[in-house]
């Protein structure tokens, strides 16, 4: 089965006059199983003590499933573990369990929250659902289903801070319900096809605060969105091979790949563009900036110099929000890394000696670790996949 | 007649070597050179790995290197042609 890009996101607001939201959710990728577990839970009433009740909750629920643990005995687990409320006598929380594998297989475990919504393009697609309940607490019931998503669908649960907005006020006697939440993703899917997991999850969530008289949440409410994508490709090549006579195998690499392609390097970019008979334009700034000048080949999405450069993108990737003084190139480079999901790099090894004299007034990285300074970052920070090749 | 080409690399080392100030140059040349100058960046003109060149940063001008470029002597070897 074709491989997807799996982007999951949630947003969410606290019951107004709260400090702490009592929902919460979690997400864990398993790397060596490619395979993403979600959680989202609402904590039996609101504040410190619902928080508590569904922080517990998505920290179980999360362990349990990475460990396959049996679904029953993990829920019956975690309502055993739940502290009770002294003031209404029971622990409770709810959950939902998004399990998915980079496939776009999915197993779907829901106690008590609204049912979730599988949308394909703007349609819903529904599925079967099987009951389970442990014998110990035959009243909370488990709701088990499994599908296969594919490339452009998208998976939308919520607490019921969602489903019941407006709740009790004119116009609104059941709230917004699932209808209305489902109605509004339907309306902005057709607008907006390739909307992110992001940006629809806080407009659900900004849409359900509307629904209410004083526009703020009621209650408190999350949404999440699991966005099964095309991955984004991009390939970054940098560094002159080792041998000269891999030269045309590098350029070529870059000429029939399918996505982004950037080259980061003077020497490289010659490379290309002599292998490939296309031209490099330098397109020196009108402003004076940190780093050397960006440039332009026709096939490429962006070129740049080398060493310099990637130590600036590096800095930027690690910084909390790119800074304002961020040169051009780092800044055009940040961008294309930070807007593709899949990334290679092909490291040419041939060291530059001049780099090395001893003379030059800084200190400049060697390749092979500025890479992997990025690769560490991108993977860890922003979730991507990469991979480095050495030629 | 063919405009004056020169060519500034912006490749790492001539850049570290104080290669960026050399972009201005445009800016500085005098009002009768202007004309007859076509100022371009190259990606790396490959002088600083042949010991022969001498010190960055690089600029070739008409096809032929120039070492340890300065604003200065360019518009000097400019006026010179």
């Amino acid at each position: 089965m074709k491989r997807i890009h799996v982007e999951i996101e949630r947003s969410s607001r606290s019951k107004r006059g709260e400090e702490v939201c009592g929902d919460d959710f979690k997400v864990k990728r398993l790397a060596g199983e490619d395979r993403y577990i979600a959680v989202l839970s609402d904590g039996l009433g609101s504040g410190f003590k619902a928080s508590l009740l569904s922080t517990m909750t998505t920290a179980m629920a999360l362990r349990f499933v990475s460990d396959n643990m049996e679904i029953v005995r993990s829920s019956e687990i975690i309502m055993d573990t739940l502290p009770v409320c002294a003031v209404r006598k029971i622990s409770y929380s709810t959950f939902t369990i998004a399990d998915t594998y980079v496939n776009g297989h999915t197993r779907m475990v829901e106690m008590d929250n609204p049912p979730y919504i599988h949308l394909r393009g703007a349609e819903e697609v529904t599925h079967e659902k099987q009951t389970l309940a442990s014998a110990k607490h035959p009243e909370r019931k488990l709701l088990v289903s499994s599908f296969d998503a594919l490339p452009g669908d998208r998976l939308v649960f919520f607490s019921d801070g969602v489903t019941q907005a407006g709740l009790g006020h004119p116009g609104h006697k059941f709230g917004w319900r699932r209808e209305g939440c489902l109605e509004y993703l339907q309306a902005q899917l057709r607008r907006e096809p390739d909307v992110s997991a992001l940006e629809l999850a806080a407009r659900v969530v900004a849409e359900a605060c509307r629904q209410d008289p004083a526009k703020t949440a009621a209650d408190d409410t999350t949404c999440v969105v699991i966005y099964f994508r095309e991955p984004r490709n991009l390939l970054l090549l940098t560094g002159p091979p080792f041998k000269p006579d891999k030269d045309a195998e590098f350029a070529r690499y870059l000429a029939d790949f399918d996505g982004k392609k950037v080259i980061c390097g003077g020497t490289t970019a010659n490379i290309v563009s002599r292998e490939l008979d296309r031209q490099v334009k330098v397109q020196l700034p009108k402003v004076r900036e940190r780093l050397p000048a960006a440039a332009e080949m026709a096939g490429v999405d962006l070129v740049t110099e080398g060493i310099l450069t990637l130590t600036e993108t590096a800095r930027v990737l690690e910084a909390p929000v790119p800074p304002l003084d961020t040169p051009g190139p780092a800044l055009r480079l940040f961008e294309l890394l930070h807007n593709s999901d899949v990334i290679e790099f092909l490291v040419g090894t041939r060291i530059n000696e001049a780099h090395q004299d001893p003379s030059l007034p800084i200190d400049l990285e060697i390749r092979r670790n500025i890479v992997k300074r990025i690769v560490r970052c991108l993977e860890e920070r922003y979730l991507k996949e990469c991979e480095i090749r050495y030629i | 007649m063919d405009k004056i080409r020169v060519e500034i690399c912006v490749g790492t080392t001539c850049h570290v070597l104080g290669g960026g100030s050399l972009h201005d140059l445009e800016d500085h040349l005098p009002s009768r050179l202007r004309d007859q100058v076509e100022v371009v960046g190259a990606p790396c003109l490959k002088a600083c790995e042949n010991g022969n060149y001498g010190d960055a940063p690089f600029v070739k001008i008409n096809g032929e290197i120039m070492a340890a470029a300065t604003i200065d002597k360019i518009i000097a070897r400019l006026n010179r042609l």
